[in-house]
């Protein structure tokens, strides 16, 4: 079918960016950390989905990963601590033309942040969040984080954490209108590009917990997984991922899940022996918030004028009493 | 001798036309009708599809709905005590509309219930409340129409106002949305000038509540330090306020500046072209307003690529479906008093894919064709508009009697959403030649009759006829005519039960104009020569035949007669049944090609156990003869260079930098960041090892060393065998 005349013209406007466009600037990050594997895989979402720098956003908390806006060539926020995902919303009801991104590391999100995660998956706004989970305060130089797995020694847990390492994925699909939840880990760039894009592509909120390694304090804790192939657990379905031949015959442990079993994805999320790598759950047809409540009502000067009148009149004390 | 003459009198009626004898009435004179047409005398017993209500639209609401229908789902909606009862009422109220709307009372389903409700002699005192109850379920309201000349029209033009409505609802928020958003971008520019942040302006923008505690002069003076670099350049500016010009300008609505709306209706093609032609430029310049808007407002323009292509962009840049934003038109034709001239520019409008929707509502299907061609022509222009428009591949076609209405609100409403032409070609069934058959009665037999069959082809469907093209809204579409079943008691006071197919014929013989070529047998001369229509139109022609077409038609006292039928008719009867096969192959059924090969394949079927498949063709054809093509999972073999050469499993890299701190020149990122080995020599050997090691998913192989006089280079090589 050919374009229309019209179509044509407001095409013309895509450009072709390189990955180094998205580029700014050299992270601060250490050598060896994880955070660097999720950047460039976003950079290569970036460019090969063409999004506009000026169309696109980046909101994160406090910490190594909430470092990550400085590092993109786009809008960013980068924002205080836990307050990634209010922020992000925020963006996303004001400007609903923007691709909101959301980088936040498992401090951020899990401990300080924790009532926003759960009512930003409830919300469901078309956003994509990343949880770069390593496991540890990096930033603030080792310190136990929500996630860290029992007896991690660390500066606030010298004699080793006493409680288990909360799950991240088991409580996000725990939460009323989830709609899409996936897990990738840094080491296999393959793997997180395409749960990147999965996630980018899902209208909603797209919840993505990186496993993370953090090279300079926890340097050995992902190591059992990380040398043995057998203990990444793939999902492949044809709703969901399907991995490569490249990469499953180096990763042989591959099941079958289908993204739209809740039951199984939360049985899934609670495997610490294995790590399940590809998208849990997926469920298109959720609603999104900004959806529910866009107002058909056209915001001009009068309106929002006569709004603002009305509601500071409720508070105005009339001088001689009220006319 | 006698009896052999009454014998033949039929038969030789039926070859020449010529009444020999007295018997043979004329049909319309005796005041018969066809037998399956016995049961509706009175339609206001009835209930069936009319009165039609014109639904005030709802979202997602058909534009019409049956009465019945209506009645039905409020029914099935009340929960209340005693059901039945409520029913009874409904059906009593329903029947008293009828009666009402066929003695030519009008109004709304409101206050025709209310008026219902007035001619029900009082005595049941529970009317009343059974109303109340059946109201709070009638979600819809709105005029109700009886199957009239008028009525095809009326709901046409009621379904084109609602999708009309909707669509101008959504263009007017777009343009109001767009005008929003470009006057804040000069408002914002303006905000950001000097002269806002002069002492006046800003004293203006203040109030005048505390104004006098404020020091204007000092404010400006401050603010206009501050003022950005780089405003809106005077081209955009001047684009934008064009823009904004150009859509504050139009005319597809009435808007605040006064400008009167243009009217889409039309009831001429030449009269809608006119205008169409006439509005194209301002259309174009709308067109392009709003394109320029949506670029400016995305921050998308830009001047040296979109400048040349919008003044290039001249009106004939807009196809139809650019123009599907905006109103279509609304043009009603009929065919009796339709021009040659006329019926030229509706082809032009049809051709050429314009937005217009257009019906053409023929009252008269039996009337004599314009140029006399031998046979009787019934609706030949019609069928003639009909089937050009369907030739054209991109007009919706609707074509249905009115009696049909009811069924096809749905598609009539489509059409109105489609993207271009539509045709909607009515009999309305309101013609004059017809005495005792009302104009729902006469629309239902000629649709019955396949005179004037109903179809709806959609270009919006799908890509091919069977998704496109249906003919399902005549009865018993697989058939070449429907069958109906004929109930009586015979002369022994018998009950009788037949099939009778309803033809062209019996349609036919409901015209007065037509009466000559039918007569009626006495009941003496009845006998076994006499065979129903569907049988004789096999026959050969020629010679005297073996059997007589005859009709049962029952006269007004409900008496089954018999009625011979002339040969002339009976050959528009064979052509009309052709007609209607015709469309049933279009529809896929009794698909001439789908039966040759099936035919084929079926006889290949029959040779192909003996013999061994001799073709190429009939080898792949045969599952068992083709190879077995099991699709293995190509595993892809990484080619691992020799272990001397050093290398990195690239696709497995993860970024973390660690090699190219080492060594950016040795180590650089391809194009997805992900590191390779640029330049082997550029380092030394311990570096390799050395970032063999480093590196957290283990995937850089040192190889062997190039330069054997590096110092600890056995060491080294030790370090590297982990890695090789």
């Amino acid at each position: 079918m050919n374009m229309l005349a019209t179509e044509c013209l407001l095409q013309l406007v895509e450009e072709r960016h390189a990955l180094e466009d998205y580029q700014s600037g050299v992270p601060r990050w250490c050598s060896g950390c994880g955070d660097n594997a999720i950047l460039a895989a976003v950079q290569r979402l970036c460019r090969d989905e063409g999004l506009r720098p000026e169309k696109t956003v980046f909101v994160s908390g406090i910490g190594c990963s909430s470092r990550f806006p400085h590092y993109m060539r786009t809008y960013g926020f980068h924002g205080i601590h836990g307050r990634a995902l209010p922020v992000a919303e925020g963006v996303r009801l004001a400007r609903p033309d923007l691709n909101v991104f959301v980088n936040t590391g498992d401090g951020d999100c899990c401990s300080i942040g924790a009532a926003h995660w759960i009512h930003a998956i409830r919300y469901n706004m078309n956003m994509t969040v990343f949880l770069h989970d390593n496991q540890i305060y990096g930033l603030t130089k080792m310190q136990a984080s929500p996630t860290s797995p029992r007896g991690t020694k660390s500066n606030t847990t010298p004699r080793g954490s006493t409680l288990e390492a909360l799950q991240p994925l088991s409580v996000t699909l725990g939460v009323q209108n989830v709609s899409f939840v996936a897990q990738a880990v840094d080491w296999i760039p393959e793997l997180l590009f395409e749960v990147v894009k999965a996630a980018y592509h899902h209208k909603g909120l797209s919840f993505v917990r990186i496993v993370q390694r953090c090279p300079e304090w926890l340097p050995k804790v992902w190591d059992p997984w990380l040398h043995d192939p057998q203990r990444i657990q793939l999902l492949a379905h044809p709703k969901g991922l399907m991995p490569s031949a490249g990469v499953s015959s180096v990763y042989r442990n591959r099941i079958e899940h289908d993204p739209s079993n809740l039951n199984r994805a939360r049985e899934l999320a609670g495997n610490v022996d294995e790590i399940p790598v590809g998208i849990l759950y997926h469920d298109p047809s959720v609603p999104c918030y900004e959806d529910l409540r866009r107002s058909t009502t056209p915001r001009t000067r009068e309106y929002i004028q006569a709004g603002l009148e009305a509601e500071l009149d409720k508070v105005t004390v009339w001088p001689g009493g009220a006319s | 001798m006698s009896a052999v003459l009454e014998l033949q009198s039929p038969v030789a009626f039926h070859l020449t036309g010529k009444r020999s004898g007295t018997d043979l009435a004329p049909v319309i004179e005796r005041g018969l009708r066809p037998a399956t047409l016995a049961q509706y005398r009175d339609l206001t017993e009835l209930r069936y599809g009319f009165p039609l209500v014109l639904q005030r639209q709802r979202a997602g609401e058909a534009s019409s709905a049956s009465l019945s229908e209506l009645i039905d789902q409020a029914l099935k909606a009340d929960t209340g005590p005693e059901p039945g009862r409520l029913r009874a009422h409904a059906h009593r109220l329903e029947r008293e509309i009828r009666r009402a709307l066929a003695e030519g009372v009008g109004g709304t389903l409101g206050e025709l219930i209310t008026k219902a409700v007035a001619r029900i002699p009082a005595g049941d005192a529970r009317l009343a409340e059974s109303t109340a109850r059946l109201q709070k379920q009638l979600k819809a309201e709105g005029v109700l129409l009886d199957c009239d000349g008028k009525m095809p029209a009326r709901v046409i033009a009621h379904a084109w106002e609602a999708a009309q409505q909707e669509r101008l609802d959504a263009f007017r928020a777009d343009v109001e949305g767009l005008v929003l958003k470009l006057s804040d971008i000069l408002r914002a520019d303006d905000a950001r000038s000097h002269s806002a942040r002069t002492p006046q302006n800003l004293k203006a923008g203040f109030g005048s509540t505390h104004a006098e505690v404020f020091d204007f002069e000092g404010m400006s003076r401050l603010l206009a330090k501050g003022i950005p670099a780089g405003g809106l350049s005077p081209a955009r500016r001047a684009r934008i306020e064009r823009t904004l010009e150009a859509l504050r300008g139009q005319r597809l609505y009435a808007g605040e500046e006064g400008a009167r709306a243009y009217s889409f209706r039309f009831a001429s093609c030449a009269a809608a072209l006119g205008a169409f032609r006439e509005r194209a430029p301002a259309l174009a310049r709308l067109g392009r307003a709003i394109t320029i808007a949506r670029l400016e407002i995305d921050g998308a323009y830009s001047e040296p690529r979109h400048d040349p292509l919008f003044e290039q962009l001249g009106e004939s840049a807009l196809d139809a479906r650019d123009l599907a934003a905006f109103p279509d038109y609304l043009v009603c034709l009929n065919t009796g008093t339709m021009t040659a001239s006329e019926q030229a520019e509706l082809m032009e409008i049809l051709a050429g894919g314009l937005p217009m929707k257009i019906l053409v509502q023929t009252d008269d299907i039996l009337a004599p064709p314009q140029f006399q061609s031998g046979h009787l022509g019934f609706g030949a222009r019609a069928r003639q508009i009909a089937s050009m428009a369907l030739g054209l591949q991109d007009v919706f076609v609707l074509q249905s009697s009115a009696s049909n209405f009811p069924h096809c609100v749905a598609a009539i409403d489509r059409a109105m959403r489609y993207r271009g032409a539509a045709l909607f070609s009515v009999y309305s069934g309101a013609s004059p030649h017809a005495p005792g058959l009302t104009a729902y009665l006469n629309a239902a037999a000629a649709m019955e009759s396949r005179a004037f069959p109903a179809f709806a082809y959609d270009p919006a469907a799908g890509r091919d006829w069977a998704a496109r093209f249906t003919i399902e809204y005549n009865p018993q579409p697989e058939r070449d005519w429907p069958l109906h079943r004929l109930e009586y008691e015979d002369a022994g006071h018998q009950r009788v039960v037949e099939e009778h197919a309803f033809t062209l014929l019996d349609y036919i013989a409901c015209d007065r104009r037509f009466s000559e070529h039918f007569a009626q047998v006495p009941r003496a001369a009845w006998n076994e020569s006499l065979a129903p229509v569907s049988d004789c139109l096999d026959a050969e022609a020629g010679g005297i035949p073996g059997r007589l077409p005859s009709l049962a038609m029952v006269d007004s006292s409900d008496r089954l007669q018999k009625v011979v039928v002339d040969e002339r008719l009976l050959r528009e009867a064979r052509r009309c049944r052709d007609l209607w096969r015709n469309l049933q192959e279009f529809a896929g059924i009794h698909n001439s090609h789908v039966a040759r090969a099936l035919a084929q394949a079926q006889a290949q079927a029959k040779v192909e156990p003996q013999a061994a498949p001799a073709s190429p063709q009939a080898a792949q054809a045969s599952p068992q003869a083709a190879p077995a093509a099991v699709a293995t999972p190509a595993i892809e073999a990484q080619a691992k260079p020799s272990s001397d050469e050093p290398y990195i499993e690239t696709p497995r890299c993860s970024t973390c930098n660690e090699c190219t701190q080492i060594n950016n020149r040795m180590f650089a990122y391809d194009e997805n960041k992900q590191a390779r080995i640029v330049d082997a020599t550029a380092g030394t050997y311990r570096q390799l090892v050395e970032a063999a090691e480093s590196c957290q998913v283990a995937i850089i192989h040192p190889g062997k060393p190039k330069n054997l006089n590096e110092p600890g280079l056995e060491e080294l090589m030790k370090r590297a065998e982990a890695f090789n």
